[in-house]
């Protein structure tokens, strides 16, 4: 009897632990109770600077405060994504009367829908969330909404419901022409949609983008609005707006006339310190209700929401080795510790990767000072002591594509210059340009040492390039699907003369965008494995959403002599570019037009089966491929297979090669391809689909800004050439 | 009935085994679990993911399908230079996602359900990336079951760029590695019919020198296909072709720049010949 029910209770117990370990149920989790504090309006930096000035001098100049909000290319993409779905990038708002097919009610946006259900709600603001989540909430007082509405979204697709307008592209305007105010606070638009800051126009609340208050009023993870309920992507955060502030202290002190209170829930403050603060908006998912997105919100109810990972650094930190002890550090290594700190200008450490011997600068390590000015920040004056304290430079690798005076027009006279001198009181550069070229410098290494000694000519021979991630996440990470880093090889003889090169640019004429002739510049040549132009669209008098018009395909899309990419992955083949930048599909069913014309019958040309090609619209991406990236402190080999020249061949150009041979191999990084920065300036363009030019982006803006940063890491080999 | 004394005690042996061994599992991937436990792990629907994902992470112990073959086989090529366990797994993907023994299904039109692919495909597409795999390391022990391969993958998706050129190069091969004039013959002509094939992939158009200043392109198959002309002696042909490799390569170089020179120096020898 007895055991019968030990047999019963097992099996029970068994079927239970079955359920619990392989069921696919989920429960709604719920988000940690709300403490009340006194409300406090989303505060502009300017109301923390008389206390927390050195803090609010490098986020200044850090790309995610105000550059972010006017920058040309995050402008140009939400406008790329809105020309091509109808405006339903842009947020919707409370007092919102648009209707979706299914009878919902579309009135809250990314940030203010509880638990996402419908992909319209994260389309909704989808962009302008994560990088102005605090504007987009008080959006819902029409009296402080800064980005308007849109009306028609979408809806002219055949025609519009009765008593609604069509989505107007000569109407639409770029997310940087709301961010003015004039002397009295009231909005003050440029007189043409992406026209130039008028006379006296100031930044508004909203340009400041990621604030002071905006980390600083954390409330933890919003574990409902993220989709794997586990606080990840698309700001799945919790904001309080009150005067409650979370710092990094357990032990505050009092802040004078109670200006904000210091938090000293230690859950609060743990968060804010660790990386999983960061998780919240650096992965970024992008909902897609096409073939390939097979990931979806787990939460109830969500299943309808399916999604891509567009940016996906937090995911590569979290199961990577920095989150952990598990890494040549012996420690966690958290976001804050590279991009916080006084990372990489505080010592170097050389350390074991594979078989690679590795020397990089320390992470983790803090400057001493104080956190707030002293004599005016604390309540009754109380002394300040000086502690271990973060940099908020947040440096990574981008820096702005505009000059200082068209900065200094949209985000005040004081704005930094990025490429401005010296260093300040911690030793850090005051650049971003030299922050951010130091930092990239302390991304990878790679060695050549296992390349074949010897070689004669007209044999093979097999350049070994060992490459290894020293950073946190992949390499690239963020938009990696464009942010690219390659490497740049080449095999010349003692003389000189070059046998094989890889990785390399030429300079070119750009006739789609006004560039006649070569002029002399490198930075703006794409890499030669790929040979593409993207179709900018063009304006029609009745809008229809959709690629038909508003572009975003392939016009050109060829194989060039570098083709290393594909080869290496889909052939297996080791020749061409090493290319550590990610990619973004589209899988063109049978029978869909894939973008280009045929030339005899003038007809599109349609997918003959299911055809898979890189696509340089996010929004026309149906799968992506993340893996192409290098992974952290995880070392890869890439063969070269190089054949060199005959002697017949030589003599027949009158060259004699001679040994030995010398291997050059280095990383470079591409700001971003400038095949995609022309796209951008097409479809954002007087002849895209808006019919007017969104000042966005044109040739001389890309000659100008776009800057590469070379020579991140190199190696050379010397191969002896035998008889 | 009453059970025999002996027999809970097997019942309670046999389920604590099993409770062990799926626990056992907990650290590790299990198969058929997807993006909540291993989010580098992507569920395919309907298409595999064609490309190749660090080993490492997928935490796979023992490959079960046609996808985690290919990616092992992956591993063992690119990661430990191991082309015999590669090609062994390639061959264990393709039998899974096979057009012979029907485990695989060339997507087409009529797949569709009103313009859209169903949300599952039995049996499931065909993957590409394991023949192209196969098929470039058979390229000389094995060309006529590379270029079989190949010709799956044009199946697939007869638009994708290179496909034709791998064909081609698998011709010459065969080419090469003949000894009867005829078979020589047929190969080098099946050779020059993929080349263009490739080339009328790419098509060069008056919109396409508008966009890009190119008055030629696919400068790899230009050059490849002059040498196959001079190979079977139709020297015009062959200066036509090396004529069309410089234009192409005007503003994209070469990644063996000295074939350039080379080219304007045959293309003076080529028409000394005539």
């Amino acid at each position: 009897m007895h055991l019968r029910i030990l047999t019963t209770s097992l099996v029970v117990s068994l079927l239970g632990m079955l359920e619990a370990g392989c069921g696919t149920s989920v429960q709604s989790v719920p988000n940690p109770p709300q403490v009340a504090f006194l409300p406090q309006t989303f505060q502009p930096p300017e109301n923390c600077l008389p206390c927390h000035q050195r803090q609010y001098n490098e986020l200044h100049s850090a790309v995610k405060s105000g550059y972010r909000n006017v920058s040309p290319l995050f402008n140009g993409l939400e406008s790329a994504g809105n020309l091509v779905n109808g405006g339903l990038l842009r947020p919707v708002y409370s007092d919102s009367t648009v209707v979706l097919p299914d009878g919902t009610l579309l009135n809250t946006n990314m940030y203010t829908t509880p638990i996402l259900k419908e992909t319209r709600q994260v389309q909704a603001g989808f962009c302008f969330t994560c990088h102005n989540a605090n504007i987009e909430v008080l959006g819902n007082n029409p009296n402080n909404r800064e980005i308007p509405q849109l009306a028609g979204l979408a809806t002219c697709n055949p025609a519009p419901p009765a008593g609604q307008q069509c989505f107007q592209p000569q109407a639409f305007r770029p997310l940087r022409d709301y961010v003015m105010v004039d002397a009295n606070g009231n909005q003050l638009l440029p007189p043409v949609p992406g026209g130039d800051p008028p006379s006296g126009a100031q930044p508004s609340l909203g340009a400041a983008g990621i604030t002071c208050d905006f980390c600083h009023d954390e409330a933890g993870p919003d574990l409902n609005r993220s989709f794997q309920m586990d606080g990840f992507a698309n700001t799945s955060l919790l904001l309080n707006q009150t005067i409650l502030k979370t710092g990094p202290f357990s032990d505050p002190v009092a802040v004078k006339n109670n200006f904000h209170v210091a938090n000293r829930n230690p859950s609060d403050i743990a968060f804010l310190t660790n990386g999983s603060f960061c998780n919240t908006c650096h992965d970024v998912r992008v909902p897609n209700r096409n073939l390939t997105a097979e990931e979806h919100n787990m939460n109830p109810g969500g299943q309808n929401v399916s999604y891509f990972r567009l940016e996906n650094l937090s995911t590569e930190w979290q199961i990577g080795p920095y989150n952990g002890t598990n890494n040549p550090f012996g420690h966690l290594v958290r976001c804050q510790d590279c991009h916080m700190s006084l990372f990489p200008y505080a010592g170097t450490s050389t350390y074991q990767v594979g078989d690679m011997t590795v020397t990089s600068p320390t992470p983790g390590v803090f400057a001493t000072d104080y956190a707030a000015v002293p004599g005016v920040a604390t309540a009754d004056n109380a002394p300040l002591q000086q502690r271990q304290v973060v940099e908020h430079y947040f440096t990574g690798v981008d820096v702005p594509l505009m000059s200082p005076t068209e900065l200094s027009a949209r985000l005040g006279p004081n704005y930094p210059d990025p490429y401005g001198m010296g260093i300040d009181t911690h030793g850090v550069p005051n650049g971003l340009a030299t922050r951010r070229q130091d930092l990239m410098m302390a991304a990878a290494r790679i060695s050549l040492g296992k390349t074949d000694a010897t070689t004669q000519l007209g044999q093979t021979f097999t350049v070994r390039l060992e490459a290894v991630s020293l950073t946190g996440h992949r390499l690239p990470a963020g938009f990696s699907q464009e942010r690219t880093v390659y490497v740049q090889l080449a095999v010349t003889d003692a003389n000189g003369f070059l046998l094989y090169q890889s990785g390399y640019v030429v300079d070119k004429p750009h006739p789609n965008t006004g560039e006649p002739a070569p002029d002399g510049n490198l930075d703006d040549e794409d890499l030669e494995h790929l040979h593409a132009v993207v179709d900018p669209g063009s304006f029609t008098a009745t809008y229809t959403s959709g690629t038909g018009t508003n572009g975003g395909n392939n016009v050109v899309f060829e194989a060039g002599p570098d083709d290393g990419p594909d080869a290496r992955i889909f052939e297996g083949a080791q020749e061409g570019l090493v290319l550590f930048r990610n990619e973004l599909t589209h899988i063109f069913l049978p029978g869909q037009a894939i973008g280009r014309i045929d030339a005899a019958t003038g007809k599109p040309v349609l997918a003959q089966g299911v055809h898979f090609e890189e696509t340089f619209q996010a929004a026309l991406a149906n799968t992506v491929d993340n893996f192409r990236s290098l992974q952290p402190l995880h070392p890869r080999t890439y063969n070269y297979e190089i054949q060199l020249p005959t002697m017949q061949q030589l003599q027949a150009i009158g060259v004699t090669v001679q040994g030995p041979l010398h291997v050059h191999a280095q990383i470079n990084f591409e700001h971003f391809p400038p095949l995609f920065m022309r796209f951008i300036a097409g479809v954002t363009g007087a002849t895209g689909p808006t019919g007017h030019s969104l000042n966005l982006m044109d040739e001389q803006r890309i000659d100008t800004y776009l800057k590469n940063v070379k020579g991140i890491a190199s190696d050379d080999f010397t191969v002896n050439l035998t008889p | 009935m009453k059970l025999p004394y002996r027999f809970p005690i097997l019942i309670v042996v046999g389920l604590a085994v099993l409770l062990v061994s799926v626990f056992a599992q907990s650290g590790g991937y299990t198969p058929g679990e997807f993006q909540s436990s291993n989010p580098n792990y992507p569920k395919p629907n309907p298409f595999y993911f064609e490309g190749k994902i660090d080993w490492n992470l997928l935490n796979i112990t023992t490959p079960s399908n046609a996808w985690e073959y290919l990616q092992r086989g992956m591993h063992y090529q690119d990661d430990m230079d191991d082309v015999p366990d590669a090609t062994t797994d390639y061959q264990t993907s393709l039998s899974m996602n096979s057009l012979q023994n029907q485990t695989c299904q060339i997507v087409t039109a009529a797949t569709l359900v009103n313009g859209n692919i169903p949300t599952s495909l039995t049996p499931a597409p065909c993957m590409f990336t394991v023949r192209l795999r196969l098929g470039y390391l058979q390229r000389e022990t094995n060309p006529s079951s590379a270029i079989e391969l190949f010709q799956e993958v044009l199946q697939i998706d007869p638009q994708r760029l290179g496909v034709n050129t791998l064909i081609a190069e698998t011709y010459v091969i065969e080419a090469q590695q003949s000894t009867d004039p005829t078979t020589q013959q047929q190969a080098y002509a099946n050779a020059v019919a993929a080349y263009q094939a490739e080339l009328a992939l790419s098509p060069v158009t008056a919109q396409f020198t508008a966009l890009t200043a190119d008055a030629a392109n696919n400068s790899k198959v230009h050059w490849e296909l002059a040498q196959v002309y001079e190979a079977t002696g139709q020297n015009s042909l062959a200066a036509s072709e090396l004529q069309a490799y410089l234009q192409a390569t005007q503003w994209h170089s070469d990644v063996y720049p000295w074939r350039i020179a080379l080219a304007q120096n045959q293309i003076h020898t080529l028409a000394a010949k005539k």
